[in-house]
């Protein structure tokens, strides 16, 4: 029996770990792409070959990434967090 | 002496180089002793590894300050017909950029460090660590700010005969 507890428990952990490896490599791949990209087709596109505002345009970008990342992870905090009380909840019923 | 003396463009290239890599050294120091602390907090609560990231990402964001205006500037560096002028603005525009974001990293390490690890013991530090961590960030946002500024300037250059 407590075999079988602990086999789901790795499941959980490793199902855990994977989800969090993929929100990491998002991020990492939107903090490296998105704000270069942004400051190239804002300034062609939006701001008629401005690269002073395109440059704004591109740092603020990235604190709209910083600003995601926060609250995905504050998020995920919660629900854990909500999770773990279901299960205390279940076991002392 | 000429406005536009052909060693001009040497000091438009430092400004790229600096800022690129002196803001890159200083997201260096920021993820890195950030990250100490991050794997020591590991060890004990590996659930809140997802929240200590925050310090490595705005180091990450530190040295996006620094690409952003190495691409700036090196987007309006010319071979001939550029001022010495213009290469001077682009040295400072580079050299405010990197100093700060050199700050800027140096302060989220220290910051990021310490507060994740008082994070193991105490959940309240985590609004702390983030605000403490944008007051660190805003550094080097007012680099990049200067920087730009000064950019703009770099158009009224006198034209060269």
């Amino acid at each position: 029996m407590s075999e079988q507890v602990v086999a789901s428990k790795l499941t959980a952990q490793a199902a855990a770990q994977g989800n969090a490896l993929i929100k990491l490599l998002v991020f990492s791949l939107a903090l490296a792409i998105v704000p270069i990209s942004s400051y190239f087709l804002s300034r062609d596109y939006v701001w008629g070959g401005n690269t002073t505002w395109a440059a704004f345009t591109a740092a603020g970008s990235a604190q709209l990434i910083l600003v995601a990342f926060i609250v995905v992870s504050v998020l995920e905090d919660q629900r854990e967090r909500s999770e773990v009380e279901a299960t205390k909840a279940k076991k002392s019923h | 002496m000429s406005a536009c003396p052909p060693y001009a463009p040497f000091f438009g290239l430092g400004g790229v180089a600096a800022s690129m890599v002196l803001s890159t050294v200083g997201a260096a120091f920021g993820t890195s002793k950030a990250g100490i602390g991050i794997a020591g907090l590991g060890q004990f609560k590996p659930e809140l590894i997802m929240k200590s990231l925050i310090p490595v990402v705005m180091s990450g964001i530190i040295a996006v300050y620094g690409l952003v205006v190495s691409v700036l500037i090196a987007g309006a560096l010319r071979p001939t017909d550029y001022s010495l002028y213009a290469g001077f603005v682009h040295l400072g525009a580079g050299l405010a950029c990197g100093f700060t974001g050199l700050a800027a990293g140096y302060a989220i390490g220290y910051v990021g460090d310490s507060c994740v690890r008082a994070y193991v013991y105490e959940s309240k530090v985590f609004v702390t660590m983030v605000l403490i961590l944008i007051f660190g960030e805003v550094l080097g946002l007012y680099g990049l700010i200067v920087a730009l500024i000064m950019n703009s300037r770099a158009t009224e250059a006198p034209s060269c005969m």
